[in-house]
C-alpha cells in the first residue's frame, strides 16, 4: 500500500509540474485577421481593404467572359488541358452546364467575395465610431463607392443564372437571404445603385482613399456617382424599363459623340507578382494550349468595311481543337497589361438608342448612327419599325461590345437565343447546345 | 563399430567419473555464427542455474558446471538462442544462426520501453535492415516499406527520381488533417513536409480551381539512407500509438538507426552500379494519311505524308521518356567500440538519374552514433546524421499553360519537327505552347537540402534492487534543415517568349527553415514479486516545438541569362511561417502475470498551440490485454503448439487541425501598385478541436513446429470522431469553405499474416512470409451538407463525403445519377493488398523476391482524355470502350465529356515483383589467405526494383497521384513523370 502511495504522490509531482508549464498561443503568422479591423479601422485600414474590393473584383473575369463569349457564340475558347471550354460551354454531344464546376465556381465565388469584402468593411464603418478619422462626407463616400461594386457584383452572377436568380442578402455569412427571382434581383440591384449615387453625392470631393488609373476621370464621389448611374441604365435596360433607362443616362457619363466611346470605368492589369495578368489577353498565334477563337459568323454577317474587326486578327495557320477549326484569334487587347472596361460610353450610347426604340425610334436611329460613324459605316437605311431596330441595335451591340460579355445576355433578354449559330452535331446527330442559363452553384445548398 | 561405441563410452564414464566426485567440470570452445565468423560477448549459462559467463573477443569461453551431463544456453542479440547439452568435460565449439526474427523479440509499448513480442497486446510491425535493404536498396526510405507487412498503403506520387511517396496507415486517417505517419528517429521528432517550388508561376494548373499544390515536390523523410537504419516499428494507429497523444492518430514510424557493437572494430563497404527505365512506354498512335487528314486537316496530312516518305516520323515518348538513367551508390560504414564506448560511422553516396535527361537524385548522408557508459548506472547516447541532397525533377503534372513536359507530349505528333539546329536553337512547337525536348534542356527544377538530425538521451538508474528499480530517461532531439529550391525558366524557351504572350524569363527562388526540436523526460519504475509477478509503472512528460520559415521569390522578365531574383523586371515574395508548440504528459502501468496475462493501461495529456484553446489539456487513455494460452500449461514443452496469444487494446489518439484553421484572414494582392486585402476565402473556427481517433483492435497470434510456422490475425475498428472537415459554404457567404468539427469517419479492418519455413537444412532453407490486408472506410456521420472534393470536378471525377459512404468513393455526372444528382464510379481505396516475400538460400546463394498485389481500387486518369483532345492518344483509333462498337477510343472518351465521367474512372489495381535480389557469399575460408584473412565476407548480388508489372490501366503505372501524398484524394494522374524499374549490381565488402 505504501508503495502506491509514493507512486500517487510522485505522480502528482510530474503532473503538477506540468500544469506550470503554458504553450504559447499564435496568432495567424502569414496574413491579417478579420477581427483585427472590427476593433478600430484606421485610414491606412480603410485604403488597404478597398484596394482588395479592386483586387477581387477582377478575380475570375476571364473565365465570366469566356462564359458570355463561347455560349453567345462570340469566339470559342480553346484549352487542351481543360476540354469543358469547348464540351460543356458549347453544350457539345451530351454534355451539359455542371453546377459544381469552374467555369460557373469561379466567378461566382469571386463575386460574392467581392460583395463579402466589401460587406465587411460596410461593416467595420457602421460598428465603430470613426469620427477621429473620418469625416462624415468620407463615410459617405466610401459607402456609396461599396454598394456601387457590390451591385455590378450581384449584377454579374445575375448575367450567370438569369431566371434562376440570386442572393441579394448576403451581409450575414451564417444567416444567408434567400435565392430571390430575377425580376427581384434586378430591382434590388438598381436601388442600390441609386441608394449609392445618392451616398456619393453626399460624399464631399475626394474619397479617403486613392483609386487606380482606371477610375480615369471618376476618382472624386461626385464623378464616381455617375459610374453609378450608368450601371443603373445598364439594369434598366435589362428590366426593359426605357425611360428608367433616359433618366438613369441623364445622371451618368453618357456622351452622345462617336469619338467619346471609351471613357468609362476600367479594370487595371499588371505583370506586377501580386496583381492580376489581363486575362482575355492571347497572343494571336496562340495554340490551343490558351487560345480565343474568333467564332466564323462574327466575320461572315459583318458589313465590309466595318472597323470593329480589328477586334480579331489573322493567325498564320488555322488552329483545331474537338472538331472546331477557325483563322482568327480575338485581339481586343494587344498585351496582358491591357485595362478591360468595366461600362463605357460606347455601351451608354447603345443603351440610349435602345431605350429610344420605343420612346422615340428617331433618336434611337440617330444614335445607332453615331455609333456606325465611328466604326467607318454607312448611315442606317433599314426600316424603322420596332423589331428591325432592335435588330440593328443588336448588331451594333455585337460588333462594339464583342467579347466585352454582353452578347449572350442580350439575344436572351431579346429571346434570340435560337438565332445563335450551332457548329457541330455529333456522330449520334446530337447537335451543340446554347444554354439560356447557368444552374446555381451546387455549393450554395439550392 | 556399434561396439566400439560402446567401448567408448565406457572409457568415457571411467575419465569423466573423477571429475564427478570433485563438483565441478570445466568446459570451453568457440562460438562461431553460421557465416563462420566467431561471436564475441555470447552469453554462455548452465540452463537451470545462474551460473554463467560470456565468449571473449575471439568467440572463446570457459565455464566451469557443477555436474555433467549439463545443458549449456549459448544467447546473443541478433543470434537465436540455442542449447547444446553436454555429457562429457572439454571442448564444445557451437554455431549460432544470425536471426531476423530475434530483432523483432522487443516491441515498443511505452515512450521509454519496450515488451517482448510475445507479450505485446498490439500488432506491431517491425522491419528489420535486412527487410530494409537485403533484397534491394530502395530509393528511399519509404520505398522500402512497400507490400513488407500488413495494414500500409504506401503509394508513390510519380516516377520522378528523389522520392515523394505517401504511407498510410489502416485506410483513412482524416479527410484534411495530416494523414501521414510520424516519423520518429532515435527519438527526434522528424519532419516529413513537401515544399512546393512555385512551379505554379508557369504551369498555372492551380488556375483551374484546384487550388492544391500540383508541383509535386519530395518529401523530407527521403532525407534519411535507408543503410543506416537497424531497425524500423510501424504502430498503426492509436490503440499502439496513444502514447504519441496527438500527433499519432495517422500513427507512428519509430525508426531505430545502426549502433556500435563492442569488439573488434567492423568496416563494411558496398557498392552498386545499375540503371533505371521506364517500366510503361504508351506508344504512338498508329497514323495514317486519312486519319491525320480526319484529325489534323490537310497540312498536317502533308508533313505527315513527307515525313513518312523520308522515315523522319519520331517516336517522342520514347525520345523524351526512352532513356535509362545511371544508378550509383557507395557505402562506408564503421562500427565497434569496447565495454565503456561504443560507435557507428557511416557515410554514404547515392547518384540516381532519371529516366527523362537533365532528371536526378543526389544524396550523401555522413552519422556517427555514439554510446558512452560512464557508470553502471549511468548511460548517454548520441545520434547525429548530416545529409545534403539535391533533387532535379523536371517539369511535369498538370497545368493550365500548355507548359510542362507531360502536357506538351500530349500535343506533339511524330512529324513536329522539335529537334534544335546545329546551333542548338529550338523551333517552336508548331502545335502547342512549348517544345518538350527544349523544355527538359532549359528548364531547371531542383530542390537542394542541407539537414542535420541530432538526437540525445540520457539513462540513469537512480535506484537498483533486487526487486525494485527506478530509472530516469532524458531525451532531446533537433531536426534542423535548409532547403532551397530553384526553378528556372530562361527567356528562350517557346513560352517565356514575349511574342508568344510570355513573361520573359522566370526564376522562383525558395528557402525554407525548418527546425524542430523536442524534449522530454521519463521515469521507469520496475517492480517483480516473487511469483513472477511485474509491475511497471513509468510517467513522463514532452515538450516539442516546430518552427517552418519559407520565402518564395518569384521573378520574372529576367535581365539576358540572369538567373538571381533581382535581376528581372517583376519580383513578388511570399513568406509562409509556421510554428508550433505541444507539450504533454503520460502515465502508465504494466502489469506482467506470469507471462501469462499482460495488462497495460496509460494516459497521455497534451496541448497544442495548434489548437483552438491552447492551453486546454485533451487527453488520450489507451488500455490492453494480452493472454499467452501457451503459457499456462495446457501443452507440454514439445508440443507442436508454441505460441497461442489472444489480444485486445484499445487507445485514442489525435491529429491537430491544420495550421491556419482557427483564423478567418486576407491575403494581399496589388492593383496598380495599390495594396490591398481581400478574403481568403476560408473562414476559420477559433473554437476548433483536434480529431480523435478512437481504435479498438483485437488478434490472435499463433507459433507451431518451434516457430518455423506463425500466424497473426488483427481486426480493428478505427473510428475518428469530431473529423475537422473544410467544408463548403455556400460562396454566396464571401467564403467557400470553412473548418469545421463536423463527422466521424470509421475505418474497419483485417490484417493477416503468415511466416513459414516449409524447408531448412544446412544446405537449403527456404522462408516465406505472406501478408494480407483489407480496409473499408465509412462516414458515418456528417454534421454538413455532403460535398465534392479533390480532382477536378463532377465532370471528369471528383471524390465525395457523403454520409454512409466510402469516405474515398468517386462519383461524377453520369446518364444514371442518384439521388444527390451524381453517379458512382469507383472508390480509390482497394479491396485487398497482398504480399508475398519469398527467400531461398542454397549453401551461398540467396535469392529473395517479394510480390505485391494490389487489387482494386480506382484512379481518376485525365492523361488519356488530355491526348484524345490532342488526337494523340496511343490507342485512339482502337475500339473497346465504346459499348456501340463504333467509336474509336478517342473519340469515344471525348464524346463521353459533359455526359459521363465514367470513362476516366480507371481500375487501378496491379501485380508487381516489387523487390529481387540474388547475392552470392564468398565462403570466409577462401578469403583466408586474401590480406592476411582480415576480409571477413564478400557479397556479390544483383537486384531489381518493380521488375515485372502486371496492370490494365491505361498510362504509365497505375500508382500515380497528380497532387502528392499529403491527401486520401490520391490517385488522380494528370500526365505525370512515368515510373521507372531499377536494377543494381553489388558488391560488399565486410572486414
Amino acid at each position: 500500500m505504501k508503495k502506491h502511495i509514493y507512486k500517487f504522490l510522485f505522480l502528482l509531482a510530474i503532473t503538477g509540474t506540468f500544469f506550470s508549464c503554458n504553450v504559447e498561443e499564435f496568432s495567424d503568422l502569414n496574413n491579417p485577421e478579420v477581427d483585427a479591423f472590427s476593433e478600430s479601422l484606421t485610414r491606412g485600414d480603410l485604403q488597404d481593404l478597398v484596394s482588395g474590393v479592386l483586387y477581387s473584383s477582377r478575380v475570375g473575369l476571364g473565365t465570366y467572359f469566356d462564359d458570355c463569349g463561347v455560349i453567345g457564340r462570340e469566339y470559342w475558347r480553346f484549352s487542351s488541358s481543360d476540354p469543358r471550354f469547348t464540351s460543356d460551354l458549347l453544350g457539345g454531344s451530351n454534355a451539359v452546364l455542371d453546377n459544381n464546376t469552374f467555369y460557373l465556381t469561379i466567378p461566382w465565388a469571386a463575386r460574392y467575395r467581392t460583395v463579402k469584402n466589401a460587406n465587411l468593411i460596410l461593416g467595420f464603418l457602421d460598428s465603430q465610431d470613426l469620427s477621429g478619422q473620418f469625416t462624415t462626407q468620407e463615410i459617405n463616400a466610401t459607402r456609396g463607392f461599396l454598394k456601387t461594386f457590390i451591385a455590378h457584383e450581384l449584377l454579374l452572377n445575375l448575367n450567370l443564372t438569369d431566371e434562376n436568380g440570386i442572393r441579394i442578402d448576403v451581409s450575414d455569412a451564417n444567416n444567408l437571404g434567400a435565392f430571390v427571382s430575377k425580376s427581384e434581383a434586378l430591382s434590388a440591384i438598381r436601388t442600390m445603385l441609386t441608394d449609392a449615387a445618392s451616398d456619393l453625392n453626399n460624399g464631399g470631393g475626394s474619397f479617403p482613399f486613392s483609386l487606380t488609373s482606371g477610375f480615369g476621370a471618376f476618382n472624386t464621389p461626385s464623378s464616381f456617382a455617375q459610374v453609378s448611374h450608368a450601371l443603373a441604365a445598364r439594369v434598366a435596360a435589362y428590366q426593359g424599363d426605357a425611360s428608367a433607362v433616359l433618366s438613369h443616362l441623364g445622371s451618368s457619363f453618357f456622351n452622345l459623340d462617336g469619338s467619346d466611346l471609351s471613357t468609362g470605368l476600367y479594370y487595371n492589369f499588371s505583370t506586377d507578382q501580386t496583381g492580376l495578368l489581363n486575362p482575355m489577353f492571347f497572343p494571336v498565334e496562340a495554340t490551343t494550349a490558351g487560345a480565343r477563337i474568333m467564332h466564323p459568323s462574327f466575320l461572315a454577317d459583318a458589313e465590309e468595311g466595318d472597323s470593329r474587326l480589328s477586334k480579331v486578327a489573322q493567325r498564320s495557320e488555322a488552329l483545331t481543337l474537338d472538331n472546331l477549326t477557325g483563322d482568327y484569334s480575338v485581339f481586343l487587347y494587344s498585351s496582358n497589361s491591357d485595362a478591360i472596361p468595366m461600362i463605357r460610353n460606347e455601351e451608354l450610347i447603345l443603351l440610349y438608342a435602345e431605350a429610344n426604340i420605343t420612346v422615340n425610334p428617331g433618336e434611337a436611329v440617330n444614335a445607332l448612327n453615331v455609333i456606325r460613324a465611328s466604326a467607318g459605316l454607312d448611315p442606317y437605311t433599314g426600316a424603322t419599325d420596332t423589331e428591325s431596330l432592335i435588330e440593328e441595335m443588336l448588331t451594333q451591340r455585337r460588333y462594339s461590345l464583342y467579347a466585352e460579355g454582353h452578347r449572350w445576355i442580350d439575344v436572351r433578354r431579346y429571346n434570340r437565343l435560337d438565332t445563335l449559330p450551332i457548329d457541330r452535331v455529333d456522330s449520334e446527330g446530337n447537335p451543340d447546345d446554347v444554354w439560356s442559363s447557368f444552374p446555381i452553384p451546387l455549393t450554395e445548398n439550392q | 563399430m556399434k561396439q566400439n561405441d560402446f567401448k567408448f563410452r565406457i572409457l568415457l564414464f571411467l575419465l569423466i567419473s573423477p571429475f564427478l566426485m570433485v563438483a565441478q567440470v570445466s568446459l570451453s570452445g568457440k562460438v562461431n555464427s553460421d557465416k563462420g565468423d566467431t561471436v564475441p560477448f555470447v552469453n554462455v549459462i548452465e540452463k537451470g542455474t545462474s551460473n554463467g559467463t560470456t565468449t571473449d573477443m575471439d568467440g572463446n569461453y570457459r565455464i566451469e558446471v557443477s555436474s555433467l551431463p549439463a545443458t549449456l544456453v549459448f544467447s546473443s542479440l541478433g543470434y537465436e538462442t540455442f542449447e547444446q547439452s553436454v555429457s562429457a568435460a572439454g571442448v564444445v565449439n557451437v554455431t549460432i544462426k544470425e536471426s531476423a526474427e530475434s530483432l523483432e523479440e522487443v516491441v515498443i509499448t511505452g515512450l521509454a520501453t519496450s515488451v517482448k513480442r510475445s507479450n505485446s497486446a498490439n500488432a506491431v510491425a517491425s522491419l528489420s535492415a535486412e527487410d530494409i535493404t537485403g533484397i534491394t536498396p530502395p530509393p528511399t526510405l519509404d520505398g522500402a516499406l512497400y507490400g513488407k507487412f500488413p495494414g500500409a498503403i504506401v503509394s508513390a506520387n510519380s516516377g520522378a527520381p528523389g522520392g515523394g511517396l505517401s504511407v498510410k496507415l489502416r485506410g483513412a486517417t482524416s479527410l484534411q488533417g495530416n494523414i501521414q505517419p510520424l516519423y520518429i528517429i532515435d527519438g527526434v521528432y522528424v519532419d516529413n513536409s513537401s515544399f512546393a517550388a512555385g512551379l505554379n508561376a508557369v504551369s498555372a494548373a492551380a488556375a483551374g480551381g484546384s487550388a492544391s499544390n500540383q508541383d509535386n515536390p519530395t518529401n523530407r523523410i527521403a532525407d534519411i539512407n535507408p543503410d543506416d537504419i537497424a531497425n524500423i516499428e510501424i504502430l498503426k494507429g492509436a490503440s499502439a500509438a496513444a502514447i504519441y497523444g496527438s500527433r499519432a492518430a495517422a500513427g507512428v514510424v519509430i525508426i531505430t538507426t545502426k549502433r556500435g557493437k563492442s569488439g573488434e572494430t567492423k568496416f563494411r563497404f558496398s557498392q552498386s552500379v545499375g540503371w533505371t527505365e521506364a517500366i510503361n512506354l504508351l506508344g504512338v498512335r498508329d497514323y495514317t494519311y486519312d486519319r491525320v487528314l480526319d484529325t489534323f486537316g490537310e497540312s498536317a496530312a502533308n508533313d505527315f505524308q513527307a515525313a513518312q516518305n523520308s522515315n523522319s516520323l519520331v517516336d517522342y515518348e520514347k525520345e523524351i521518356f526512352g532513356n535509362s538513367g545511371l544508378l550509383l551508390s557507395t557505402n562506408f560504414n564503421m562500427s565497434g567500440g569496447n565495454e565503456k564506448s561504443k560507435f557507428y560511422a557511416g557515410v554514404s553516396h547515392n547518384n540516381d538519374k532519371g529516366i527523362v535527361k537533365n532528371s536526378g537524385y543526389e544524396k550523401i548522408s555522413f552519422r556517427l552514433n555514439l554510446d558512452h557508459k560512464a557508470t553502471d548506472w549511468l548511460k548517454f547516447g548520441l545520434s547525429s546524421n548530416y545529409i545534403y541532397s539535391s533533387s532535379n525533377r523536371g517539369f511535369f503534372n498538370n497545368d493550365n499553360s500548355g507548359t510542362t513536359i507531360g502536357i506538351a507530349l500530349t500535343a506533339t505528333r511524330p512529324w513536329d519537327k522539335l529537334f534544335p539546329n546545329e546551333d542548338g536553337v529550338f523551333p517552336d512547337h508548331p502545335n502547342n505552347s512549348s517544345n518538350p525536348l527544349q523544355t527538359i534542356e532549359r528548364v531547371t527544377n531542383n530542390e537542394k537540402v542541407n539537414r542535420i538530425i541530432m538526437g540525445g538521451s540520457m539513462n540513469m538508474d537512480i535506484y537498483k534492487a533486487e526487486s525494485s528499480n527506478l530509472e530516469l530517461i532524458l531525451r532531446g532531439g533537433l531536426d534542423f534543415y535548409g532547403q532551397q529550391s530553384r526553378a528556372i525558366f530562361p527567356k528562350d524557351l517557346q513560352f517565356m517568349k514575349p511574342s508568344n504572350g510570355g513573361l520573359n524569363g522566370v526564376s522562383v527562388q525558395g528557402d525554407t527553415q525548418n527546425k524542430n526540436y523536442n524534449l522530454s523526460a521519463f521515469l521507469v519504475h520496475n517492480f517483480f514479486t516473487n511469483n513472477d509477478i511485474n509491475f511497471r509503472t513509468q510517467a513522463g512528460i514532452t515538450n516539442e516545438f516546430f518552427d517552418t520559415n519559407t520565402q518564395l521569390i518569384t521573378a520574372s522578365g529576367l535581365v539576358a541569362s540572369e538567373t538571381n531574383v533581382d535581376q528581372a523586371a517583376n519580383t513578388g515574395v511570399v513568406q509562409t511561417r509556421l510554428q508550433q508548440e505541444d507539450s504533454g504528459f503520460f502515465v502508465q502501468e504494466e502489469i506482467n502475470f506470469q507471462d501469462m496475462f499482460i495488462v497495460t493501461a496509460g494516459l497521455r495529456g497534451d496541448k497544442s498551440s495548434n489548437n483552438g484553446d491552447a492551453n486546454k489539456l485533451y487527453y488520450y487513455p489507451k488500455g490492453s490485454l494480452a493472454i499467452n494460452l501457451n503459457e499456462f500449461g495446457f501443452w507440454s514443452e514439445s508440443s507442436k503448439w508454441n505460441q497461442f496469444k489472444l489480444r485486445a487494446a484499445y487507445g485514442e489518439a489525435g491529429n491537430f487541425p491544420p495550421f491556419g484553421a482557427l483564423f478567418t484572414s486576407y491575403t494581399s494582392f496589388t492593383t496598380e501598385g495599390l495594396l490591398g486585402i481581400s478574403l481568403r476565402g476560408v473562414r476559420g473556427d477559433a473554437a476548433i478541436n483536434p480529431e480523435r481517433q478512437k481504435e479498438l483492435e483485437f488478434g490472435t497470434d499463433l507459433g507451431f513446429f518451434n516457430g518455423r510456422l506463425s500466424l497473426s490475425g488483427t481486426y480493428y475498428i478505427k473510428t475518428i470522431d469530431d473529423l475537422i472537415l473544410n467544408s463548403s459554404l455556400p460562396p454566396s457567404s464571401g467564403f467557400t469553405t470553412e473548418f469545421v468539427n463536423a463527422g466521424e469517419l470509421q475505418n474497419k479492418g483485417i490484417e493477416l499474416g503468415l511466416n513459414a519455413t516449409p524447408f531448412e537444412s544446412d544446405n537449403f532453407s527456404w522462408d516465406i512470409g505472406v501478408n494480407w490486408f483489407k480496409n473499408k472506410s465509412e462516414i458515418t456521420r456528417l454534421d454538413v451538407e455532403p460535398f465534392n472534393v479533390g480532382a477536378f470536378g463532377a465532370t471528369l471525377g471528383t471524390y465525395r463525403i457523403e454520409e454512409g459512404f466510402s469516405a474515398t468513393q468517386i462519383v461524377g455526372i453520369g446518364p444514371n445519377p442518384g439521388p444527390n444528382g451524381f453517379q458512382v464510379w469507383g472508390d480509390s481505396e482497394p479491396d485487398f493488398q497482398m504480399g508475398v516475400n519469398n527467400s531461398l538460400r542454397y549453401k551461398n546463394v540467396d535469392l529473395s523476391f517479394l510480390f505485391q498485389w494490389k487489387k482494386g481500387g480506382d484512379n481518376i486518369n485525365l492523361s488519356a482524355l488530355l491526348t484524345d483532345l490532342n488526337g494523340t492518344s496511343h490507342d485512339y483509333d482502337t475500339i473497346d470502350l465504346d459499348p456501340n462498337g463504333e467509336l474509336g477510343n478517342g473519340p469515344y472518351r471525348v464524346s463521353q465529356l459533359g455526359s459521363s465521367a465514367g470513362v476516366f474512372v480507371e481500375d487501378a489495381s496491379y501485380l508487381r515483383l516489387r523487390e529481387l535480389g540474388i547475392y552470392y557469399t564468398v565462403p570466409g575460408k577462401m578469403l583466408a589467405n586474401v590480406l592476411n584473412g582480415s576480409i571477413d565476407s564478400v557479397k556479390f548480388g544483383f537486384s531489381g526494383t518493380n521488375i515485372i508489372n502486371i496492370f490494365d490501366y491505361n498510362s504509365y503505372d497505375p500508382e500515380v497521384s497528380n497532387f502528392g501524398g499529403g491527401t486520401i484524394f490520391t490517385g488522380v494522374e494528370v500526365t505525370p513523370f512515368p515510373s521507372s524499374k531499377r536494377f543494381l549490381f553489388h558488391i560488399a565488402v565486410n572486414f
